[in-house]
């Protein structure tokens, strides 16, 4: 255990460090506003007993897409999950800017976010609940 | 065995001879236009709103020409209906409004929502009841009202918070909504705009779009169960069935003048037309992947169709009772 300790160590900083990024210039406040966009579908409560349409956010920085374990994700979100996308910082602020360019065929319809000190805001808001743990 | 078989391939010839009785036509828009709902206008005039681009769209079926109207700064309709007026009437979400296109002049004209309701209440959809006033939901738990001669505009939260997505009026002019989180069907008292909720009868289905029939029994449109399931108000009763094929997710219900149930259903990517009378369902395909049909709604012989996955406006024109 101890041996792994340092790999361990680095891949916590560097999820931390991804998450900080994408949400350095955001202001978490402003952006508890803005995840009014989301708050329909999504929840970042851990401890959420809604059935909602969309996958809990909690924890969204740098989870690889479609692993939340019990939804069932679209077949535009599996396929590009199998090629390897990771919801990091920069992915998240793409996918909110134009949803379709990064998962073709999604099924969230939620207008683009098109204004980029929102989608900063939002990022600050969702890093609140830290980064994924594997 | 040989019955058996026979009548297998009986039922299923049955079945796609009354799917090609029907005639499909696709409207190409423009990319990024996104319609994410239709409805058709006295004239035959097809509405819908671009969600992604903010406009009110408008198609001449007989000639392919599509009208764009923006309706303001940071707008996203999400819904369109055709009043009494024969106006196109939007639930936009990003201008958190009701709006108005006239017809003839295209002038748009904007109804926010109370301050207090702002910025955000995720507005879904429409209906007008019986005395001109026109209700709405709000998918983050709100429902409302506006009387357009007024201005008035009122807004109650919703039973069980954040879900309110379908709401039809019947021939009577009563309200009733769905909740696609909460999974109640709900009657509003028109005056005091209360609501009363009715719990369809499988848990967590996931009550999405509801739309009247002409004896204001209500259709719904159930997304996690993958049924259509009926309630009537006169009778207290509810019914329901499951959509053909595996793991079905129902999203859009309209029904026609002659009470056909036409519905889309997302993992088979097809339309979906329910005959009650004699309970079977006919299909009818997209002609390419991904349709995701969100929404549809038509007039007698004419269902129409916003397939907001490859951004077409679809009709399907079929062999309608006449009067």
């Amino acid at each position: 255990m101890l041996q792994r300790l340092p790999a361990l160590v680095v891949g916590l900083i560097t999820a931390l460090a991804g998450a900080a990024a994408g949400a350095a210039d955001g202001d978490a406040a402003r952006g508890e506003r803005q995840f009014q966009r989301c708050y329909a579908c999504h929840s970042l409560d851990p401890n959420e007993t809604a059935t909602l349409q969309g996958p809990t956010l909690f924890q969204i920085f740098n989870r690889p897409a479609a692993t939340v374990t019990g939804y069932e994700y679209s077949e535009a979100m599996r396929a590009q999950a199998a090629m390897g996308l990771t919801w990091d910082a920069a992915t998240l602020d793409r996918y909110m800017a134009d949803p379709d360019a990064v998962v073709p065929g999604t099924r969230m319809s939620v207008p683009p976010v098109r204004n980029a000190q929102d989608r900063a805001d939002l990022l600050a808001y969702l890093a609140r609940s830290g980064s994924y743990q594997r | 065995m040989h019955r058996v078989l026979f009548a297998t391939v009986s039922a299923w010839l049955l079945f796609c001879l009354a799917a090609a009785a029907q005639e499909s036509k696709y409207y190409e828009l423009a990319k990024g236009d996104y319609p994410h709902d239709v409805a058709v206008g006295p004239a035959g005039e097809v509405w819908f709103a671009g969600q992604k681009a903010g406009i009110a769209g408008r198609l001449d079926p007989a000639t392919g020409k599509v009208e764009r109207i923006p309706l303001g700064k940071d707008s996203a309709p999400h819904g369109v209906i055709v009043g009494p007026d024969g106006a196109p009437w939007f639930t936009d979400g990003g201008q958190n409004a009701i709006v108005r296109v006239d017809p003839t002049s295209k002038e748009v004209k904007v109804w926010p929502l109370p301050a207090e309701r702002s910025p955000y209440t995720n507005l879904n959809t429409a209906a007008f009841d019986g005395k001109g006033r026109i209700w709405f939901t709000g998918q983050n738990g709100i429902y409302g009202r506006l009387d357009p001669t007024s201005g008035e505009i009122k807004v109650w939260d919703a039973p069980k918070g954040r879900g309110p997505y379908g709401i039809t009026g019947t021939p009577k002019g009563d309200i009733w909504f769905v909740s696609l989180a909460g999974s109640y069907l709900a009657n509003l008292d028109l005056e005091s705009g209360r609501a009363t909720v009715y719990e369809p009868p499988t848990k967590d289905q996931g009550a999405r779009r509801v739309w009247s029939d002409s004896t204001g029994r209500l259709w719904i449109s159930e997304w996690n169960s993958g049924n259509v399931s009926v309630y009537d108000p006169a009778s207290k009763g509810w019914k329901q069935w499951k959509l053909p094929g595996d793991k079905p997710h129902t999203y859009a219900v309209w029904v026609d003048p002659d009470d056909k149930v036409w519905l889309s259903e997302w993992t088979a990517n097809a339309v979906v037309r329910f005959d009650p009378a004699t309970e079977k369902f006919a299909s009818f395909p997209s002609d390419r992947p991904n349709a995701n049909v969100r929404q549809m709604l038509g007039r007698r012989g004419e269902a129409w169709i916003a397939e907001s996955g490859t951004e077409r406006i679809r009709v399907i024109r079929y062999p309608a009772k006449t009067n």
